[in-house]
Parts: structure tokens; sequence; C-alpha cells
């Protein structure tokens, strides 16, 4: 007896032991959507995620970097799927793209569809504030979709799951007029700017310079040029004076900057990893620099190409140029991150600055094989920064006011509505600011003259490339001038090897060009020449067809969707 | 009832405990310390005088006095004394002969004293028959001396149990008595004593075979009871394997059980697939040990495994319904048998070598290499050499011998791999069972070192399962178990970089010091300077269990299982500097990763609890016999992460976080949780033990759905007929036993995360200017799509079977064919990306799983020599049924008809050979070359081939990525003290692919050429014969993307037969043994991995991944004694 009563007293402990676990488990670290966006501080949690650096051009991206794309950069022998005419539905970028894009703009949508609910709660100019943030970002992602893709999906609400199947794709004209929309609403609501204690987001200013910038990819001249002036009315933003301080790491939201995302170290956000862009001396590897095309398009101090000035020696190439040029790319033969830069092949050992030592120079092909092909180095935004640990935190900029100037002077000279007044209120004030002098100061600096349309057209285009070197802007432009097939076309060269660069090139006092080369009515440089006639080293084969002129859609969208029609020739 | 036998037993241990105790302080285990005081409490008392005062009480009293004062205890036939007789005793400190006599003067009984045992006997049979003393031996038929054998004189309750040596002696036994010796697992044998003084016994093994009985859930059956399909393996088996985690020693093991591995990494688990794939999400299979479901499989220590069942069908496993989907493993733990005491002590040592490693190109055709690929990229300009000079190719090895820093030859593998890689394990297993109290204790410590530097994994498992018998009624198992593992591991791991990393550049500088190899990417360097990774996992479990007989038939069982984990992650990465070649002094870089020195901690707190309430009844009447079976279950499980960091730090040789800079913190920190709960039963019947039937349902309802459609039933019925208990066939002697079996049954699934039908809001942060400054400010997002009416997977299967034997059970076949259907699919399919969310899980799509599976064996005796043979084969396919979209897992597919995980991509039309064929022919791109892969033209926008290759409309199905007909084979043989085994493992079909180190040269644009590409690769120095029987395509960097694609091209089978394992063991001869007072030493020798044929490309073993740790072979030599 005495064990049953043992018994059932340890069964039923048991038991008890064994409850019921509640089954109604909610996420423990995370929110749920079944009561998001409920006030205010969540809508603006909500908000801020469209800032993420990651829903933006992330235009330094090592290995990823938007030049690569271009005539401006090389990377060793290197091509990328863009230059050597192999992007199809399966591209990395392609894909990485079009997905992180409609992320950002599915967030946009689903703020807005509740901020429409949120009526009661909220005051309407609160609302229409927040609206304005929501659909600057939607504005601006799809704005990069039809850049880059040409026609795309196009909504505004959120999608259901049956639904998002029987979609197709709309008309880039018809998306261009809603994103104007979009960019016109939050150039209503949202403010001026931001007090010095307030969290910098989007502005009136950015959501005008940015309808400025699809206006003019989209040809859209009146449209880009009022965009442009009105931003330019708003009087809040100035160029920065110094050209190549306003990169660098330390510049932290410059009056210039319209719209951008910092980064921060100590926030971990940084460009994750430096070193191809930095010279061996201080522990990079000189793998990816400017090209010699960047290097040429800079016009001497004349305000001439390199083949048209007087000023220009091919054996002395950095001297009398834009101070742009020298500011972007590493001059021979100067101290750089502590060391003195020179490809030289005879220049064996270079001064360490912090030690005053003689080191062997690494930066030079006769002692190290990977060092630079064709002796140039990126400086552009670089300093010690980047080489404490290889991670740097430059701003991200998406537009800075001399784009702003720049789109306005191009907007006003396809319109034909040249006049000096325009130039120096726009192309000159950029230029000025390269030679660091007044816009008025005339005489120290080449100033863009009133001249015929095609005139004009040359110089806003040059002026661009020498002003946006390695910030990403480079491939958009040649796209919408319609030159990328051409300049793309050409192969990307370097160096003779130390022996032939010392037997052909040194001996005979030709280094550093042993040409001039020519340059076109598009300001690029022709190195052919000099390849044929064995003085110069072919480093890849560049290759682009006219279909990439509109990137693929990701193939897996177009094989879940046959409403879906993938671009030509993909 | 008195508690004689078990009384019995317990005395005739105690010696032996006292000698165990001393081995028990090896291993300090608290628990066990005090279940064998109880054992040991008494042994004073035995030489001591007793006192007894007791009136009017039964004989049986005051023999109940005299054991609980001492440690005597009493035999006899209730039969035969009179113990009910009234008596009045009064005695004081007197000796236990003196208390008999008084006992019993003036009656018929007679006593005698054997030990601690008093046997009383009636006189007059005494008197009757000539009576003596009778001893002996009892061994196993190895000649092993077996303790705790129970040796009863035939006809009375006379008996004694055999002592650690095996010898036994009983006195008073009739000398025309008959003697029964009998133990657990053992034949009963009888012997007569015909007069003779000794008498020793032969103890045979019960031979299981179709007796076994077999874990099924929450319950076990005999294996002829069965009739669902269900694998078995012995733990035996599992530990001959010489394997430290569980899951590869089931490689081959088990027919409809796959098993894959891709690396032999000290501590690597390999993955388990029961009857194929059933669903595309998670597809491991449920395990449970002793009734308790746990995480990880590998956690459980092989030596500890007392058997393994596998329940492959839907009627079997259903009981386990929700998470059965794909399949269930049960695994039954070593305890303790009643009378069984030993202790065993097992070393192995042994090594092990990359069973093959691939080869690359030397230095020299590097360079010529790496020239013509970007000859071929540069469009076959005039410069044929625009990396590496003529000169310096021609000259290397001058060059290397003058200046080794600017022109090394590295051997790479040569620098990190070591000859061999050590390991050791040691077990100590200890058993002690009496009839109330049975311990289990194993004690096990494996370490296993890498081929490599810095690399090791050690584990330290312990298991202690006791069972506590009450009362006849109640009894109660208390389990403990213990796991720890550490892995300390180099921060880099060299294996890939090691491969890949060309000789031309250099790993050392010539005086020693570390160079700067590819840009700092010097993987020896980093692997040696680097830094470190290290792991600890450790795991504490235990099971309390109750089990309750109320009324015969019937048992209660109330079960709670806890089990907590914490484990700890520990990453110290390391500032790693390299000098100048030509000055030390001169800071030159660093090498990879290695520009500061970091430290990253990470935790994981987590707990499971489980809980249950079964009853089980059993009941015949008659001819039907009944077998019933209820419960419920509760389950949850919870897991807390920490992650704290901090960068930049000055001092290498502190991994605490509070010496890193303060501004350089970081830290993270998340939790999670599920639950079930679910109610089940189960019936069973069969009449005459030839007709089954089987029934069985379980209810669960998962923290993973809404509230509106968490539950799920998932029933199951199955049948089975014994053809051979028919009257047709029980006079056919060959045929020895025959069943058949058909089931049918429904299983759920829903590991698809935890959260699913909400979606979940995730936090993060962005910053913004303020001003100057840069802020961070927290941000909130839906990421993934929520479907709200998600639900559970179901999977249908039916399984027809056979069990056949033949010639007294010496050749058995076992076949099962099945049919899987899974409805309702947990799919994250492929949904537009412009839909902003991440590919949801949803209720979507159909899949269809055929196949079968067979086992055969046999076994034999050729004079000495007895043998066993058995071999398994499986074999499955998947298919896709309609699943409402597309699955892309990155070149492989699952659609509507495809198989599951198809490969998918282009066909192949060999290389193009000429540039009119190019011209001619459609092509991916304007950048196809002579020398690079042909596609064919499938389709095109409009349904017909467009004259272009594309992603988009060219690309097919290419067959099968999953293996096909798994076999094993497993020969034993034993010939007097030896025993030879082999295990045979194979794979008869698999579409694999050559991809990646194995055949794309200058891998990541810098990596050496594989060198099976040289002198097989299309080149522009070859003949155009020579072209045309080309393997491979020309090299080229730019269009890697064009011949590395997905293809037929790279397609081939990689079918293989594997020698896993062959074991040589040797018993010392027992005399000479037993001098050195052991019972049994065995030596044996084990190899692993051996051999294998395969059609893969030199270099590369049929079961590796393209990168990471190689498949080792394995030389173990091993010494098991046991005391």
């Amino acid at each position: 007896m005495k064990n049953k009563i043992l018994t059932i007293l340890l069964l039923s402990g048991l038991i008890t032991a064994t409850s019921c676990t509640d089954l109604d488990l909610n996420p423990l670290s995370e929110g749920s959507s079944v009561n998001w966006y409920s006030n205010e501080s969540e809508i603006i949690m909500a908000l801020n995620d469209l800032y993420s650096i990651d829903f933006w051009p992330n235009y330094l991206t090592p290995y990823w970097d938007y030049d690569l794309w271009t005539d401006d950069m090389m990377y060793r022998d290197r091509t990328t799927s863009i230059t050597n005419g192999t992007l199809n539905g399966q591209d990395v970028t392609a894909n990485s793209w079009w997905t992180t894009i409609y992320k950002g703009i599915a967030r946009a949508n689903t703020i807005l569809a509740n901020l429409e609910k949120s009526k009661e709660k909220l005051a309407q100019s609160i609302i229409d504030k927040y609206a304005g943030e929501a659909r600057f970002v939607r504005a601006a992602h799809y704005a990069r979709l039809i850049t880059y893709y040409g026609d795309v999906v196009y909504y505004t609400d959120i999608l259901d799951l049956d639904e998002s199947f029987t979609l197709s794709k709309t008309d880039k004209k018809t998306i261009l007029k809603a994103i104007y929309e979009d960019y016109d609403f939050a150039a209503s609501k949202l403010p001026v700017s931001y007090g010095s204690s307030q969290n910098l987001r989007a502005t009136r200013g950015a959501a005008l310079a940015m309808k400025a910038r699809v206006a003019l990819f989209f040809e859209d001249w009146g449209v880009a040029r009022d965009a442009a002036k009105a931003c330019m009315d708003l009087n809040v933003y100035e160029l920065y004076s110094g050209y190549a301080t306003l990169f660098l790491s330390k510049t932290k939201n410059p009056k210039e900057l319209v719209f951008g995302n910092p980064r921060s170290a100590l926030l971990n956000v940084t460009i994750p990893d430096t070193k191809n862009y930095l010279p061996r001396l201080a522990g990079g590897w000189g793998a990816v620099g400017p090209s010699w095309q960047l290097f040429c398009s800079y016009l001497c101090t004349d305000g001439l190409p390199i083949d048209e000035s007087p000023l220009f020696d091919p054996q002395k190439p950095f001297q009398n140029r834009d101070p742009r040029c020298t500011a972007t790319i590493v001059e021979f033969g100067t101290p750089w991150l502590g060391f003195r830069y020179q490809p030289h092949p005879d220049s064996l050992i270079v001064k360490n600055y912090k030690t005053g030592q003689m080191v062997s120079n690494v930066d030079n092909r006769s002692n190290a094989q990977f060092a630079s092909f064709n002796g140039m180095l990126f400086k552009k935004g670089i300093d010690e920064d980047w080489t404490d640990d290889y991670k740097a935190e430059n701003t991200n900029f998406i537009m800075r006011y001399a784009d702003v100037l720049l789109m306005y002077a191009e907007a006003k000279t396809e319109l034909d509505e040249i006049d000096q007044e325009m130039l120096d209120a726009s192309v000159n004030k950029v230029r000025a600011r390269a030679y660091n002098v007044a816009v008025t100061d005339k005489t120290q600096y080449p100033a863009v003259v009133a001249a015929d349309k095609a005139t004009v057209r040359k110089a806003v285009r040059i002026e661009r490339r020498m002003e946006f070197a390695l910030e990403g802007r480079r491939y958009e432009d040649i796209i919408r001038w319609k030159i990328a097939q051409k300049v793309l076309s050409k192969d990307i060269y370097g160096m003779l090897d130390p022996d032939d660069l010392r037997e052909k090139i040194v001996n005979k006092g030709l280094w550093f060009f042993p040409q001039i080369p020519a340059i076109d009515e598009d300001g690029d440089a022709d190195f052919e020449t000099m390849y044929n006639a064995g003085l110069v080293k072919l480093c890849a084969v560049r290759n682009f067809p006219a279909n990439q002129y509109l990137w693929p859609i990701p193939t897996k969208e177009i094989l879940i969707n046959p409403n879906l029609e993938q671009n030509p020739g993909y | 009832m008195k508690k004689k036998f078990n009384l019995l037993i317990r005395g005739a241990l105690d010696s032996r405990i006292k000698k165990i105790l001393m081995y028990m302080k090896l291993t300090c285990l608290v628990i066990l310390l005090g279940v064998v005081q109880t054992f040991a409490g008494k042994s004073s008392a035995q030489t001591a005088n007793i006192s007894v005062n007791l009136r009017n009480v039964t004989v049986e009293t005051v023999l109940q006095s005299v054991e609980e004062q001492t440690d005597f205890y009493f035999l006899y036939s209730r039969s035969l004394i009179d113990v009910n007789r009234k008596v009045d005793l009064q005695v004081r400190d007197v000796k236990i002969a003196d208390l008999l006599n008084i006992l019993f003067d003036g009656t018929t009984v007679s006593w005698g004293i054997n030990g601690r045992q008093i046997v009383l006997l009636e006189s007059e049979s005494r008197s009757e028959q000539q009576q003596k003393t009778v001893s002996g031996k009892v061994t196993d038929s190895s000649g092993m001396p077996l303790p705790g054998v129970t040796v009863i004189v035939l006809g009375t309750a006379v008996g004694v149990i055999t002592d650690i040596n095996g010898s036994y002696s009983i006195s008073n036994v009739p000398s025309n008595a008959t003697l029964q010796y009998s133990f657990v697992g053992m034949k009963k044998c009888e012997v007569t004593v015909a007069g003779k003084s000794i008498v020793d016994a032969v103890l045979e093994e019960e031979t299981f075979g179709i007796e076994e009985v077999v874990a099924i859930g929450y319950g076990t059956v005999k294996k002829n009871d069965l009739t669902g399909a269900v694998g078995q393996v012995q733990g035996e088996s599992i530990a001959e394997r010489q394997t430290t985690e569980l899951s590869q020693a089931l490689q081959g093991a088990v027919s409809g059980v796959m098993v894959s591995r891709n690396n032999s990494a000290p501590g690597s688990a390999a993955l388990i697939r029961i009857r194929g794939i059933t669903t595309i999400g998670e597809s491991d299979p449920l395990i449970i040990v002793d009734g308790v479901p746990v995480d990880n499989i590998n956690d459980i220590n092989p030596n500890d495994v007392e058997n393994m069942s596998v329940l492959k069908d839907a009627a079997s496993a259903s009981i386990y319904g929700s998470r059965a989907a794909s399949g269930v493993i049960l695994i039954t733990t070593k305890r303790a048998k009643s009378g069984e005491v030993s202790l065993n002590y097992n070393a192995e040592y042994g090594f092990e070598k990359p069973t093959t490693l691939p080869e690359f190109v030397d230095v020299k055709r590097y360079m010529q290499m790496v020239n013509e690929l970007r000859w071929n990229d540069n469009n076959n300009n005039a410069n044929e050499y625009p990396t590496y000079t003529k000169d310096v190719i021609e000259n290397y090895d001058a060059l290397n011998a003058e200046n080794p820093n600017k022109y090394p030859n590295t051997d790479w593998v040569g620098l990190i791999l070591k000859g061999n890689a050590p390991r050791q394990s040691h077990v100590l297993n200890i058993a002690a069972g009496a009839k109330a109290i049975r311990t289990k204790a194993s004690v096990a410590y494996d370490k296993i070192d890498a081929l490599y530097e810095g690399r090791t994994y050690e584990r330290i498992t312990a298991r202690f399962n006791n069972d506590v018998t009450i009362t006849k009624n109640l009894s109660v198992s208390l389990d403990l178990n213990f796991k720890r593992s550490i892995s300390e591991q180099p921060f880099y791991d060299p294996m890939y970089n090691m491969l890949i990393s060309p000789p031309v550049y250099a790993a050392k500088w010539a005086d020693g010091r570390v160079a700067d190899g590819k840009n700092g990417n010097n993987i020896w360097g980093m692997m040696k300077f680097g830094g470190t990774s290290n792991v600890w996992l450790n795991q504490v479990g235990g099971k309390m269990a109750i089990d309750y007989t109320p009324i015969e038939g019937m048992k209660i069982s109330a079960v709670v299982s806890p089990t907590l984990g914490f484990d700890k992650y520990k990453s110290f990465q390391l500032k790693n500097p390299y000098y100048s070649a030509d000055d030390p002094t001169v800071l030159a870089g660093h090498l990879e990763g290695g520009a500061t020195t970091n430290l990253y901690e990470y935790r994981n707190d987590n707990h499971r609890v489980t809980s249950q309430v079964l009853v089980n009844y059993l009941k015949s009447v008659g001819s039907h016999n009944f077998n019933a079976m209820a419960g419920y279950e509760n389950y949850y499980a919870f897991n807390e992460n920490l992650g704290a960091s901090r960068e930049k730090y000055e001092l290498t040789s502190f991994p605490y976080l509070d010496l890193g800079p303060l501004e350089q913190r970081g830290n993270a920190g998340n939790a999670l949780e599920n639950g079930y709960r679910s109610y089940f039963g189960r019936v069973l019947y069969n009449f005459k033990n030839k007709y089954f039937l089987q029934g069985n349902i379980r209810y669960d309802g998962s923290s993973r759905f809404h509230k509106d459609y968490r539950w799920g039933a998932f029933p199951s019925f199955s049948a089975g007929w014994v053809v051979s208990e028919e009257s047709f066939l029980k006079n056919i002697p060959a045929i020895s036993f025959l069943k058949l079996r058909a089931s049918w049954g429904t299983l759920g699934n829903e590991r698809i995360g935890n959260y699913p039908y909400q979606a979940t809001i995730a936090f993060s942060n962005a910053l913004f200017f303020q001003s100057n400054n840069v802020v961070s400010a927290q941000t909130a997002a839906q990421t993934q799509y929520a479907i709200q009416d998600i639900s559970w997977e179901t999977t249908e299967s039916i399984d027809l079977g056979v069990d056949l034997s033949f010639f007294d059970n010496r050749l058995k076949f076992t076949g099962d064919y099945y049919q899987k259907t899974t409805k309702d699919m947990l799919l994250a399919l492929e949904i537009p990306d412009y839909i902003g969310f991440e590919n949801p899980d949803q209720n979507t799509g159909k899949m269809d799983t055929k196949g079968w599976e067979a086992e055969i064996s046999w076994n034999g005796k050729i004079g000495d020599v007895g043998y066993t043979i058995s071999a398994n084969i499986s074999d499955f396919k998947s298919k896709m049924g309609d699943l409402g979209g597309i699955e892309f897992i990155s070149d492989q597919i699952n659609k509507k008809g495809s198989e599951y995980c198809e490969w998918y991509g282009y066909v192949s039309d060999g290389l193009f050979q000429t540039a009119e064929d190019l011209a001619a022919s459609p092509k991916l791109n304007t950048a196809v070359k002579a020398g690079d892969a042909k596609y064919r033209d499938i389709s095109g926008p409009d349904g017909v081939p467009d004259g272009q290759i594309t992603p988009t409309y060219d690309r097919v199905l290419l067959g099968g990525s999953l293996p096909r007909y798994m076999f094993g084979s497993n020969i034993k043989l034993d010939y007097k003290n030896v025993d030879l085994s082999m295990v045979l493992q194979g794979v008869g079909k698999v579409n694999s692919r050559l991809q990646g180190t194995m055949v794309v040269p200058l891998i990541e644009n810098w990596g050496n050429f594989p060198k099976i590409l040289d002198g097989t690769s299309w080149s522009y120095y070859n003949t155009a014969e020579q072209n045309l029987a080309a393997k491979y395509p020309r090299f080229s960097e730019a269009n890697k993307g064009i011949n590395y694609a997905m293809s037929d091209y790279w397609l081939f089978n990689g079918a293989y037969l594997r020698i896993k394992n062959i074991t040589v063991g040797y018993t010392l001869p027992l005399n000479l043994v037993q001098k050195v007072n052991l019972q049994k030493v065995r030596l044996y020798a084990s190899a692993s991995d051996i051999l294998t044929f395969d059609k893969f490309p030199k270099g590369w073993d049929p079961e590796v991944a393209v990168s990471g740790y190689p498949i080792t072979t394995s030389f173990l030599f091993g010494l098991s004694v046991t005391f």
C-alpha cells in the first residue's frame, strides 16, 4: 500500500512536470509585421531602413567598382562581364541590383500603404513628410531600374503573391512620368534642410537633383534644366573649396553633398577592403587604377586636350594639367602614403618618408611582377585612413552639387540655351573650384566660353569626366551619350615589361609616353598606334556588343513569369 | 514472495563490488559512488553476532531479521520448508550457527552455509540420497569465464551465482541432481551431476536472429512481429567502424539509408537521408535516443550504442508523426544487465592520410600556361609571353637558385600538410548489475589531429544509465549523459588555397621568414600566424523515467528529459605582418586579413525539455494478442545567442574582450524558441502470432503554425502475415520463416524556420549625418513575405515487404518496395524578385518518390572458420509533381517533371574547332572563340531556336544529381582466436560534375593549373587532330563563364566502390590472460577507406568536396582489456 501511494505521488509529480508548453510563441528578438507601423517611432524606424547604404549605388565596392565597367579604370589584365561582352541574365550584378532595388521599392510601398492607415493617428503634415521620404526613395529606385534595365515591372502598392505573377513590363516612359510625380511630391513636402541635431534625411534639394539626373538620362532636357535650376535656387548647397580634400574620409557632410550615405568605421559601415587601390609599398596591391584613357582625358591648363596643347610633354605627362589630374591620379616621384611613388623601371629603391630609409620599390614592375600594369594609381579620396586597417569610411556621394551644376549646363546646352552667364553659373564654377580660384578670375583657369552647341557639349562632357572620375558616374554617362560601344571596344594598354621598357622607351629617353596619343571628339585617347609600333603592351581586350546598352532582366524572373519579356539579345 | 533470488544475486556480487569500487575512483563519479555504497554498506556485518528478540512470529520473519542484520541470505523452497511455523526467539550476540540450531531445533530442517548463502534443506531428502558439494567453472564458447551465471539445482530452489572467475560451488547436491545454468544472452544449459564433484559448463550465445527484439516508437516488439519496414544495426557493428562520429558509421550499414560525407576533417559529420528525399526542405531524420528526441546524432558516442533501429516506412514512423517525414532513427544505449559485472578498457591509436590528393603543374608549366591563357584572351596577338618573359621561364631554375626570393618555387602542399595525422581514443566501460540496481557507466575520450598544424579535435563523452527496481510494480531509470568537444583550428583553413597556390609565389623568404605569397595571400603564413578559431561545445542531458504496473499487463510510464547546451566560440584573428625580403626591418605589408588583431566571441545557450506520459497494455485472450499504447508528449526548445567582439588589439597574446580598444566594441544577441504538443496511440493485434495488424495515430500541434492551422493528425496502418506458420509451408524444411508485410501511413513536416506564418520585422542600423557627425539609427523592415495559413506538409507512403529465412535462419532476405507522395510541400518557391521579399515557404507542390531496397545475409561455418556475409542495396528516384512554380538551387533545379535537385544547364556540342564553325553556329555571346565550349540552341523567345544561346531559353534538365543504387556489404570471418571483418560500400550510378579546382585553369585568376589539363586542353599550339581529341576547352579567363557554365559536358558517372574498413582482431589465449587476472584481451588493427574504384580524375576522391579537407585513409591499432 505504501508503495502504491509513493508511486501515485511520483507519477503525479512527473505528470505535473510534463506540463504543456504554450504553442502561441512569438519572435523573441524580432518584431512582427502584424502590429508594426502602429506609431510614429515605428514608422521612423521603417523609414530609416531605406537609408541603409545597401540600397544605394555603392561605387567603391572593391572588385565590383562601377568604374570597372567603363574606360576610366583598369584592373590589371581583367575585364568584367560588361567589358568583355559576356553579360547575361545570370550575371551577379544584374541579379543583385534588381533584387536589392525592388526590396527598397517594396519597403517604401509598405510604408506608404501603412501611412494611409495612420490618418487618424498622425497629423497630415507628418504623414506628408514621411510619405515624401518614401516616395523620394521609390523614385530613386525606379529611376535606377529604368536607367539600367529599360522597361521594368512597375507597382506602387504591396504586391500579393498571385498578383505578382500576372505582372509584365511597363514602358519606361510611363514609369518616368510616375518618377517625376514622386520626386515632385517629395520636393513639395520635404524640408530644405535639417537642424544640426537632426538626422540628415532626404531633402527638397535631393529630390530635385535626382529628378534632374533621371530626366537628363532620358534626354528630357527641359525637365532636367528646371529641376537642376530649382535645386540651385534653393541656395543651400555650395561647392566645397578644395577638390582634393572633398573626397577624403575626414570630410564629413560638406555643403556640396546633396544626397549620400555616411560611412563610419566605428559604426561598422566601411569600404571593406581597400588594398586593390593602394600602392604595394603601403601594403596594398596596386591592382586597380586609372586607365591611360582617363589620364589622357584631363585637359592641359590652357583648356586644350593633350594632343592639341603645346603645354603637354609626353615625358612629363603630369605637368600643366588640370589640377584634378594629380588630385585623382598619383603623380610619379611624389610622396604617396609615406613612400615615394615611382613606377619607373630603374627606380629600384625609394624613400620611406616615415623612417627615412630607402626601401625596395615594390611599386615598380622590375621588382614586383604585379605592380600597377600601366604605372597609374588612384589618389582621389585616399589617405592614411585607408592603410591602417585597409578599411575606409569615405562618404558615399550619390549626388553632389557639382553634378547639379554640370547637369544644368548640359541640359541648357542641349536645349541650345547657351550663354556665358549660364556657363559661368555652372561649368565654370566647377572648373574654377578645381583650380581653387574664383569663377570670375578667368586668367587663373581656362574657362569654358560660349560657343556653338557641339563645342560646348564637348567641353561639358569632358568636364564631367574630369570631375567625377572614380565616383561611379562614368558608366551612365557613356550609356546615355551612346558612346559605350565605341569607348569600350578599345583595348586596355599598359607599360611594356621591364626589360622591353628599358630598351624601347627608357633608354631612348621616351619615358613615360613615347608618343602623344591622339584624342578624339569625345575626349578619348588612342593607343592603338603606339601598340602597333610595339611601344606599349596590350593588357586586355574589350568587347561591348550593342545589346548591352540595356542590362538583361534576371533569367529566373523570365523563367517563372511568362508575362515578362527578356531584353533583346539575352 | 520473498526476495530470494534478487538477494542471492546481490550477495554474490558483493566481493566483486569492492573490487569495482577501486575502478570507480578512476571515473570520480559521485552518482555512481552513491549507488555502489548501497551495495557495500553491510559487508562488515558478515562476521558480527546477531541478536533477535521476537515473539509469536513466523520462521520467515526470523529469517528476514537475520538477513537485515547480516549480509547472509537464505535459500529454500517453500514447498519443502515450513516457514510459516510460529516461534518465539530471544537470543543475544550469538553466532549465526547457534541461532539456526535453536530455530530449527526439533524439525527436519537442516542447513548449510555456503559463502553468504544459507541453504535450508529438508533433512529427510539429505538422508535419503548421498549429498556432496559440487563445484565447477562456467565459460562461454570461446573459453571466457562467465561471471554472474545462475546455477540452480533443478527441482529445488538451491542456487548460486558464479563469481568473477566463472567459478561456483554448491554444497549438499544430490548425486543424481541436474544443474541448470542460465545467463542473459546465453542459451540455458542443463548438466547432470552424475556423481561428479566438478561440473564445468559451457554456455552458448543465444542466436537472436529472427527472435530479436526491435525498438519501435515508444516500445519494442519481437522482430517476428514487425509489420513495418524497420532496419536494424547492432551496436557492435557500429563500434567496429572505428569512427568518432556516429553518422559516419552508418554508411552502407542499412539499406535505404543514404549517408554522404565530403571530408574527413576531425569531428566532421555526415549527412543522413532515409529512403531518399521526400521534401525540398530539411530532410534530416528524427533522432530518438532512449525514447527522447535529440538535435544531433553525433552527440552520442558510437561505443555507447546498444542498437539502432531505422524506422523507414510511414507505418513505423508515424507514431512520431510531425517530425518523422524524413524517417526516424531510434538509438538505444547500453544498459547493465542483471548479474553483469565488468570493466572494459579499450584504447586505440592510429593515423590518417589523404586517400589521394590532386596534382597541379610545376612552376615552369604554370608560367607557360598562364602566358597561353593571357595570349588567348588577347586575341592571340604577336606577344606570346604576355605575363612571364621567355627568359624567365627558360632560366627559372638558375634564377631560382640565384634569387629564390624573387623567383620562388614553393611546394605549398609539402609545406602545409603533415605526412599523417595521429588520432587516439580511450573508452572505459563499467557495468554492475544487481537485480535491484543496475548501472552502466561509460567514459570515452577521443583526440584527432588534422593533416595540418594547429588543428585538433577532442571529445569527451560520458553516459551513466541506472535502472532501479523499487518493487515488482515500480521501477525507475535515471540516466545522465555529458558531452564536451573542443575543436581548435587556425583562423584560416589552408586546404583550398594550399591546392590552388601556384609555386611561383613565395611562402618563406630564403632566410625562413614569412614571405608575401600572392599579394599577401600566403596561406602557409596565414595558417601558421593568422590566429585561431576555437569551439567548445558542452552538453548535459538527463532522463528520469518511472514505470508503474498497476495491474498485470499494464505499464504507465512518465518521462522527463532535459538537455542543456552551452557552446562557446572564440576567434582570435592576429595581426600578421611580413617584412621585406631584403631587409627584415622594413615592414612590407600584412598577410591577407592580418591588418589588425581582432577578437570575436560567440556563445549559445540552449535547452530542450521533452516530457512524456505513456500507457502500455498487453493482453492475450486465447489466441488473440493485444498490445495497446497511448501517450502524450510535450517538447520545448529554446536558444539564446550572444556575440561580442573588439578589433584592433594592440597585443596579440590576450584573447579577452577587456584588452581591446573600447571604441572597437561590437555585440549582438538574439533568441528563439519552439514547441510541440502531441497525443498518440497504437494498437497491435495478432492472431496466433500468424496474422498481425497494427494501427497508429498521432495528433500534433506545433508552435510554428498559426493557431487555426496548427494541429495535424497522422494515421497509419500495417499488416503482416507469417506465411511460414501456415500448414502448407510448415513441412518445407528449407524455409524457416516467411512473412509478408504491407503498410500505409502519413507523416508530417514543419521544419521551416520558427515563425513562418508571421512576417517578422528585422532590426538593423543605418547611418545618418548629424551636422558633421555620423550617427547610427535603428531600422526596422519586413524582409519575409508571410503566408498566414501555412500548415503541415504531409507525406503519404505505402510499403510492401517480405522477410524470408532459409536453412535454419542461415540465409536471410528482406526486401521492400515503397512509394511516397508528399503533398502541400513546404517550399521556398522562386517568387518574382520584384515583389521585394525573400522567397517564402508555402504549402504547395507534390513530389513522388519510388524506391526499393533489399538485404541478404548468409552465415555458416567451415571447419573452425565461422563466417557471415551480408549485403544491402537500395535505390530511389524522386520526381517533382506540380509545384506551382520553380525552385532554383544554383545549377540544379526543382520544377514539375524534374527529379529532385536535377542538374540544369546547356546541352554541349563539344568544343568549337574552327572559325568557320564558330561563325556558323549560335553562341552565348560575341566573345566566344574557337576552343571554347559549344552549346546547342534549344529554343528562343518564340519557342523555336533563335540562333543564339541564352540562359533563358537554352538550358534544359540534364539528369538527377543524387546517387542511385547505393550498396554496402559486410563480411565477417572468425577462426579460433582470430577475427576478421570487411565492409564495402559504394554507389552504382551518379551524375557527378567536374568543376572548380578539378578542371578550371588559373582558378580565381591566379591559382594553379590542374595537372590533368596539361596536354589534354584545346590549344593554338596543337594540331587540328590534337584539338579534335582535346578533353578540355582552351585556357581563358575572360570566357570562364562560357566554358565552365553548367552543361552536360562536365557530367560523368561518379559511381564508386570503396573498401570502407578492414579489421583484424586477435584474442589472447585464455590461460595466458588469466595468469595476470584478466578476463579477456583482444588486439586489433583496422584500416578505413583504403581502396576505391571510380572514374574520378586522378587525385580526386569520389566523396570529397571540390574544395576543403580531404577524405582520409585511417589506420588504427587497438587494445581491448576486460577485467
